[in-house]
């Protein structure tokens, strides 16, 4: 009675293992049979350094892809993440080239992310706007931005700038370091908060949640700024390893590959359900088909192809699939 | 008169065991109106449903037209002529009048819409129900009454020969409900059959041939011809035989106690249980806000107040003015000593007050968390240490819950949405109970919607416990009188969103009830009828003017939401 009833409210975002999860994240099998059609085909998938690679390509789109899967649990939704992961790489680098500390610059970085996600957060939260209309609007306005506030490439961010990128903690790089702790740190938030219950609620009925005391605005404003720093965040990630930053190219289309992420995870776009462990699967499952399809030499339209194929089917499968308990 | 426009015959229908209708016969010929009586949850709403075609009944027929059917489809059910007005209408604000009355069978010519033979058309059926508006007017900026006649110009245009009100004067005017009874009238004249479903006994009187009146889904009482007598269906509603009731309705109290509403606000009940207005209970003074007041009442602590009225009378509003939902425009609200103005539900919450909404699924429920989720919403916080949520203390607030409203089954992880609607609305109902949130005055608007009648007692039997046990204040609003009789130590009569009568102790029964809002809504009717609006009384006395408390509760939560 003790132990079985703690798992009886162990919150769902905490339970890892087991059939039930099995059945509620069926991306596990599709991820595994992936992953061993890749070896048996490649013959290097497994290698460590491939592994390696992947994960640092999946770390970014990890650090923005869980506080974007709170903000659509909560009902709402983030287009602009790809031009905030530009404005903040550049002004991360751009600090960072003026001989600024790595610390201040990066900070600096996540404050521009912050401010974008501030003026999302208001226009969605307190002012009621559509949050698809608002975002898609900042998604351009904030690539503009970027481009007028620095209109050349940057690069030669010196040395102490690359550490971010670059470095290893426990023979692990930094990003995948930073990756997991934003994963654990969601997971908990979920799980163990009171603001996570409330995520779900105001997710799943706004007016209940409203009418339950809880406050509707704040939960999910908190959330836009964090997705807007978690952006820029990236933005800093990505210029430090690649010692560059473009006004134009950087993260274009990043946000579309992170909304497929969460979606293929199963957050619903309606709002009140998904989990982190779903965000991983899904961050995983991008990453491990575009360097698998890489290794076999698939051109890179084929990859787009089959990225966008997969979204449909697994919606199609969620779809038509009979409906397990959630 | 011997053609029959509609008879219904032995319709049946169930809903998880519980009869919504048992074997009803209606018949209904063409060129009368019949009248349905009945309380809310008599079954008049799935009869309406069965004849449109949104449910199946069990067994039965339905007969249109000379054809009968087994069941409806909503297709089957417009070509075989019923057409049904619902009290939400169902036209298209942002289309045009002439747009809306031919919307899914338009007109066209080369595979264009034929906008003039429509609007031609149009104007003549607008004509035939006396509507001012033209075919051109964009519904939306209509007011209610016109909304209504376009709808049944619409209905004609179908050439309907059934058609069916639902509660057509709810949301509207004085002034546009005696056009209505005039249109009805016409229509009449005009060969249709008219089911014409109302809670008011004017109505009745002035407009129908004949009358049914449902009670738990049965027939209870049947009778043709004018010259209804009030107190016959007034029993029948309220399921007393017709003999007994002689004096009660007579006694109805509202005609005397309107002159001195508040005068009554019977000490009695006060003194009784030893508490008075300074006790911690709930007190409101001259609260006002839209559509409602000034009301002033008093809730002692551990009291049951209940209040009865119909539908746009004001109750709703008064609550969730009360509880912050709605911003109020005057007067003072005070738990204890303590004075609450509450701009949110979060305010009233941290002085205490808590409701209980009446529309489970949009306001209440979060059918897919899981009942832990649900009934522990409010109280995670309060329970967290150090922003942490307790999962232990958690669970025990949930078991105690669970028990004390006998959840079933008191399964803290399925989903809200899995249990029964009597489970649904314990779940809801056990937010407020448990000690994390000092709950101190309890507000619950319709208690037992769509709940079986075992919850239902167990309900009653919660809030009681509420009362008597820890002293809380319990405010409630309810159509049902049955519900008012049982759960109520007093009950204020409300209508026009004011309290316009009291009742307590051995004059508190169904029968007076009924008399009392009867009585209450028909004074705006006839006030109307004899002089040609004076407006500043129609509007006082008429809870019907108002319409927004008659939309539906989604509406109201979107431009709420927006405006809070």
């Amino acid at each position: 009675m003790t132990t079985a009833d703690s798992v009886l409210v162990r919150p769902r975002a905490l339970a890892v293992g087991g059939l039930g999860t099995l059945r509620r994240h069926p991306l596990i099998l599709v991820l595994a049979v992936m992953v061993l059609v890749f070896q048996v085909s490649t013959g290097s998938f497994l290698d460590p350094a491939n592994l390696r690679g992947i994960a640092t390509d999946a770390a970014t789109l990890a650090i923005v892809a869980v506080p974007l899967a709170l903000l659509v649990i909560s009902g709402y939704l983030d287009l602009s993440v790809g031009s905030t992961l530009a404005l903040g790489g550049l002004v991360a680098g751009w600090l960072a080239g003026q001989g600024q500390s790595p610390v201040l610059a990066v900070l600096g970085g996540l404050a521009a992310g912050a401010a974008v996600g501030a003026v999302n957060g208001v226009l969605c939260c307190y002012f009621g706007l559509s949050a698809f209309i608002v975002t898609l609007g900042m998604l351009t306005a904030v690539r503009g931005l970027a481009q007028q506030l620095f209109p050349l490439p940057l690069s030669g961010f010196g040395p102490g700038f690359a550490w971010l990128g670059g470095s290893r903690i426990a023979g692990i790089a930094a990003p995948v370091v930073i990756a997991a702790l934003v994963l654990v740190a969601g997971a908990l938030f979920l799980a163990l908060t009171p603001a996570g219950r409330h995520v779900f609620a105001i997710g799943v009925n706004r007016e209940a949640a409203y009418l339950s005391g809880i406050s509707i605005r704040r939960t999910p404003f908190a959330l836009f700024v964090v997705t807007g720093v978690a952006a820029a965040l990236a933005g800093s990630i990505k210029a430090s390893v690649l010692d560059s930053a473009v006004g134009g190219t950087s993260g274009a289309g990043f946000e579309l590959t992170v909304l497929t992420a969460v979606l293929l995870g199963g957050v619903a776009l309606s709002g009140g359900s998904g989990s982190v462990l779903g965000v991983l699967l899904g961050v995983l499952f991008l990453g491990s088909l575009q360097n698998g399809l890489t290794l076999l030499d698939v051109p890179t339209f084929w990859q787009q192809m089959a990225q966008g194929t997969a979204l449909v089917a697994g919606a199609a499968l969620a779809h038509f699939a009979p409906r397990s308990a959630r | 008169m011997t053609e029959e426009g509609l008879r219904i015959r032995g319709l049946t229908k169930s809903f998880g065991g519980v009869r919504a209708l048992d074997r009803v016969d209606l018949t209904v010929p063409m060129g009368q109106v019949h009248a349905l009586l009945g309380h809310n949850g008599a079954g008049k709403s799935t009869l309406i449903k069965c004849l449109g075609g949104a449910f199946p009944p069990d067994s039965g027929t339905i007969e249109v037209g000379g054809r009968a059917y087994e069941r409806l489809s909503p297709r089957e059910s417009i070509t075989a002529g019923v057409a049904i007005i619902f009290q939400t209408l169902s036209v298209v604000d942002a289309l045009t009048v002439s747009e809306n009355i031919f919307l899914g069978q338009e007109w066209t010519r080369y595979g264009w819409i034929d906008r003039r033979a429509q609007e031609e058309v149009a104007a003549g059926l607008l004509e035939r129900v006396a509507a001012t508006c033209s075919p051109r007017d964009r519904v939306g900026e209509l007011p209610m009454g016109q909304r209504q006649l376009v709808e049944i110009a619409k209905a004609l245009s179908r050439s309907a020969s059934v058609l069916v009100l639902d509660e057509p004067t709810a949301a509207l005017s004085t002034a546009e409900s005696d056009a209505l009874a005039e249109r009805v009238e016409d229509l009449r004249t005009q060969g249709l059959a008219i089911v014409y479903v109302t809670h008011l006994l004017a109505e009745v009187e002035r407009l129908a041939d004949a009358v049914t009146v449902l009670r738990d889904g049965r027939v209870a009482h049947h009778a043709v011809g004018a010259g209804q007598r009030r107190r016959d269906l007034v029993a029948a509603i309220a399921g007393r035989p017709a003999e007994t009731p002689d004096k009660t309705p007579d006694k109805a109290p509202v005609g005397d106690t309107d002159t001195t509403p508040r005068a009554t606000t019977s000490p009695a009940a006060h003194v009784a249980r030893g508490v008075g207005p300074s006790d911690g209970g709930l007190v409101l003074e001259g609260l006002r806000g839209p559509g409602f007041g000034p009301v002033s009442l008093t809730v002692g602590s551990g009291e049951r107040v209940g209040l009865y009225g119909l539908i746009g009378s004001g109750r709703t509003r008064i609550l969730e003015t009360l509880y912050g939902r709605r911003r109020a425009s005057g007067g003072t609200v005070r738990v204890g000593d303590r004075t609450v103005a509450a701009a949110r539900p979060g305010d009233a919450l941290a002085a205490g007050i808590a409701l209980v909404p009446a529309d489970r699924r949009r306001q209440g429920l979060f059918p897919t968390l899981s009942a832990h989720d649900n009934a522990l919403l409010p109280a995670v916080r309060p329970l967290s240490r150090s922003g942490v949520r307790a999962l232990g203390a958690e669970r025990r607030v949930f078991d105690a819950l669970a028990g004390a409203v006998g959840l079933r089954p008191a399964r803290p992880r399925l989903p809200a949405g899995s249990f029964s609607g009597g489970n649904q609305q314990k779940l809801v109902l056990g937010r407020w109970i448990n000690d994390t949130r000092g709950i101190r005055a309890l507000l619950l608007d319709e208690p037992t919607q769509g709940v079986d009648v075992g919850a239902r007692e167990e309900i009653y039997r919660v809030v009681r416990s509420l009362a008597e046990d820890r002293g809380t204040a319990v405010l409630f609003a309810s159509s049902d009188p049955e519900e008012i009789v049982e759960l109520a130590d007093r009950c204020l009569v409300v209508a026009g969103g004011r309290v316009v009568g009291e009742l307590s102790g051995a004059e508190l029964t169904e029968e007076a009830l009924l008399s009392a809002v009867h009585e209450a809504s028909d004074v705006s009717v006839s006030a109307d009828v004899s002089v040609s609006a004076d407006v500043s009384t129609s509007a006082d006395v008429s809870g019907i003017s108002d319409p927004s408390d008659a939309t539906p509760a989604h509406q109201q939560s979107v431009t709420a939401e927006g405006a809070v």
